[in-house]
């Protein structure tokens, strides 16, 4: 055999090595980051059953080309060191394709700077901080979940709608926890505002810890200030402490309530059931009965029916999650070339069960963060989706820009 | 005068809270000269007991006014089981050994005492409101404030005044300042020290349970809320002087009107506030206000 010969047998075994075998689905290796212990595990454990929708979603969708995700899910007990350890973990030892989740704010900006250290993607599906793509932004992150951004930027657009026709200027009193995720909501809200020329009065700021369990000093603060409106920043347990807490003050009776991110979350009405105020205007990333479409409904109802319960809006940022990567994988035809899974994710577009008909999320190129619709609504009585005895309803529907919206400084 | 109004009932009310919270734990350094970090630990299952109670009996529909017989009960057995398994299976092994390794040992009781918080009753928080609305609120200048509020307020007041009269005019409390000054001599008096010991442990440790059970209504239950405690007792009795109750009353008037100044003046620097006093403090009385740089006072 000549020498040519031989390298080209070499060549030819090596080609065959690489191919795919002949019916062989490629796969994704996915580390997804949760709490599921602590407070926020529910929105880790929801994201996990999510998770499970998402890969049976994908299973369906194998005859077309679609890769099946594998998925590792870790506890981050909603630390950062924790976080960290265990993103450095699936990186090495793993060896994943993509880090994805993560909750809170603080942590997801650890991993991100991990993520782009080690040129690994990070898909992020349940926090909403503006910081991470703005000036955290890098090659490696993306965001499939709402931004608080675009919630406030809706919120200051039901704001002008509803006082906007006054003489005076409307008096908004903030309180929103005391670290990034709450600064960063309110200085947005205050410039839509000003972008959009409502006039407004600060009639208060506040700024309790995270997890804070007696907010009756700060309510009792903001029963002394004359705002029309109070736009509450809390998620999660502190929303539901603060809530019962404000109603026992009879908050709710002098100020007009608003949490435009995440106060209308279904777990968040599941928890307060017949304490849920009524009339208070609330939105969240994904409800379970908005919009009204036969894809939102089966994927609630898939949800229950896996987990015995409804999803909170933790779940939707998850699904959308793995099928974004899924997706990006399929059209970068593989997960060798990071260079066109990038610009994959960058033109992304999904169809979900949180979009309306007619409307598909669509990712924005520059800043990497997932352009959807927000939905506001107010408490209503609907005890359709026990256990919570009150849910939103009397919509107003806010779609996003073409592309993230930016201030003049830049950020 | 509004503003005014609202610092004095809310500083009065975190003082109440910070107080009942802290005073075991000063009690058992005086006395043991033990730092008790797991005395956050004793508060934290009080919290859990007495809210996990009360659920489970307004569960029954039986009238209100009986949880609030259920919440110091509750703070009873959670501080007596719990202070006496730590004092008998573990600290008494201690005595006698540097107060720097106590400190570490009471920091694993305190670790450990959280995770049996997570086995027993999860990582769910506990909401009992209960107690606190059936009583309702109270207009303070037009401000509402409940009346549960002033009920801890009472209890504290209470608490404090039964510890000065049993260490001050009661022999148990005379002999337990003499145990205080010199075990040696105490011993060859008669005096059961071990059983002072024992005794003032599981006080404290129901002190500490009673200041979590009776805050329970007001709060949400939730991992952590010991150490959130300790961290703000630690602050209260360095303030006030360790070792000493009439420094931790004063240690918790000053850091509850302190927060409560700032929550309504300066709300972005509330977090900070306690550290800024205590800092303050300390700079100008380095043992705290009460404390006596070279003997024991309690």
């Amino acid at each position: 055999m000549t020498t040519m010969c031989r390298a080209f047998l070499a060549f030819f075994c090596i080609l065959l090595a690489t191919l795919p075998v002949a019916g062989e689905s490629l796969r994704i290796k996915a580390g997804c980051l949760f709490p599921l212990t602590g407070p926020g595990a529910l929105y880790g454990r929801d994201s996990t059953v999510a998770i499970k929708l998402a890969q049976k979603h994908l299973e369906s969708l194998e005859p077309f080309g679609y890769p099946q995700v594998d998925v590792i899910v870790e506890d981050t007990r909603s630390k950062s060191l924790r976080s960290l350890q265990i993103a450095r973990r699936l990186i090495d030892e793993d060896r994943v394709d993509f880090l994805c989740g993560v909750v809170n704010s603080s942590v997801a900006r650890a991993v991100s700077g991990l993520a782009r250290d080690e040129e690994v993607f990070f898909i992020g599906t349940d926090h909403a901080s503006p910081a991470l793509t703005s000036e955290d932004l890098h090659p490696y992150y993306f965001r499939v979940n709402n931004g608080t951004r675009l919630s406030m930027r809706a919120g200051a657009k039901y704001i002008r709608e509803t006082y906007g026709n006054r003489s005076e200027p409307v008096k908004i009193a903030f309180i929103g926890p005391d670290y990034e995720y709450g600064y960063q909501a309110w200085d947005d809200l205050r410039r839509f505002l000003q972008q959009q020329g409502t006039e407004f009065e600060i009639a208060g700021e506040y700024w309790p810890k995270v997890f804070e369990t007696d907010f009756s000093p700060y309510i009792q603060s903001l029963l002394r200030t004359d705002a029309d409106i109070v736009v509450n920043g809390q998620w999660g347990l502190d929303f539901v402490t603060f809530v019962k807490q404000a109603a026992q003050l009879g908050l709710f009776d002098r100020l007009q309530f608003m949490n435009f991110d995440a106060g209308g979350n279904y777990e968040l009405l599941a928890e307060l059931e017949n304490d849920m105020p009524l009339g208070l205007v609330l939105s969240a990333r994904h409800h379970v009965n908005w919009p009204p479409t036969e894809r939102n409904r089966a994927f609630v109802e898939e949800f229950r029916e896996e987990a015995g319960r409804y999803p909170s809006y933790a779940a939707q940022g998850a699904y959308a999650g793995i099928l974004a990567m899924a997706e990006a994988v399929r059209n970068a035809g593989g997960t060798g070339d990071k260079d066109r899974i990038r610009e994959s994710l960058e033109h992304l577009t999904l169809s979900l069960p949180e979009d309306p008909d007619g409307f598909r999320s669509k990712m924005d190129p520059v800043n990497h963060q997932i352009l959807q619709v927000q939905a506001i609504g107010k408490t209503i009585f609907n005890n359709s989706f026990a256990p919570a005895k009150v849910m939103l309803g009397d919509w107003r529907i806010y779609y996003p820009p073409e592309s993230w919206p930016t201030f003049k400084n830049g950020s | 005068m509004l503003t005014a109004v609202a610092i004095a009932v809310d500083g009065l009310g975190f003082a109440a809270w910070l107080f009942l919270s802290s005073v075991g734990l000063t009690l058992i350094y005086g006395v043991m000269r033990i730092l008790n970090i797991a005395h956050g630990g004793f508060y934290a299952l009080g919290a859990y007991t007495a809210a996990w109670a009360v659920g489970l009996y307004t569960q029954t529909g039986s009238t209100i006014a009986l949880t609030y017989l259920i919440i110091p009960l509750a703070a009873l057995v959670a501080g007596v089981v719990s202070g006496l398994l730590v004092e008998r299976g573990i600290l008494r092994f201690m005595y006698g050994r540097d107060e720097v390794l106590m400190v570490l040992v009471t920091y694993a009781i305190f670790l450990i005492l959280e995770d049996v918080t997570k086995l027993i009753w999860g990582t769910d928080s506990y909401v009992s409101y209960q107690p606190a609305y059936w009583l309702g609120t109270i207009d303070v200048f037009g401000l509402p404030y409940t009346v549960y509020k002033f009920l801890i307020i009472a209890v504290a007041i209470a608490v404090g005044a039964a510890l000065y009269v049993t260490l001050n005019h009661t022999r148990v409390g005379k002999l337990l300042l003499v145990v205080i000054e010199d075990r040696e001599v105490s011993k060859a008096l008669g005096i059961n020290v071990t059983l002072f010991f024992t005794v003032t442990f599981v006080i404290g440790a129901t002190l500490g349970a009673l200041g979590g059970a009776l805050t329970a209504p007001e709060i949400s239950v939730v991992p952590g809320i010991g150490a959130e405690i300790i961290v703000m007792a630690f602050a209260v009795i360095v303030i006030g002087g360790m070792g000493s109750i009439g420094g931790a009353m004063l240690g918790a008037l000053i850091v509850g009107f302190s927060r409560a100044a700032f929550v309504h003046l300066y709300p972005p620097a509330e977090l900070f506030s306690i550290y800024l006093v205590m800092a303050a403090v300390l700079a100008v009385k380095p043992y705290g206000l009460f404390a006596l740089a070279e003997s024991r006072k309690i």
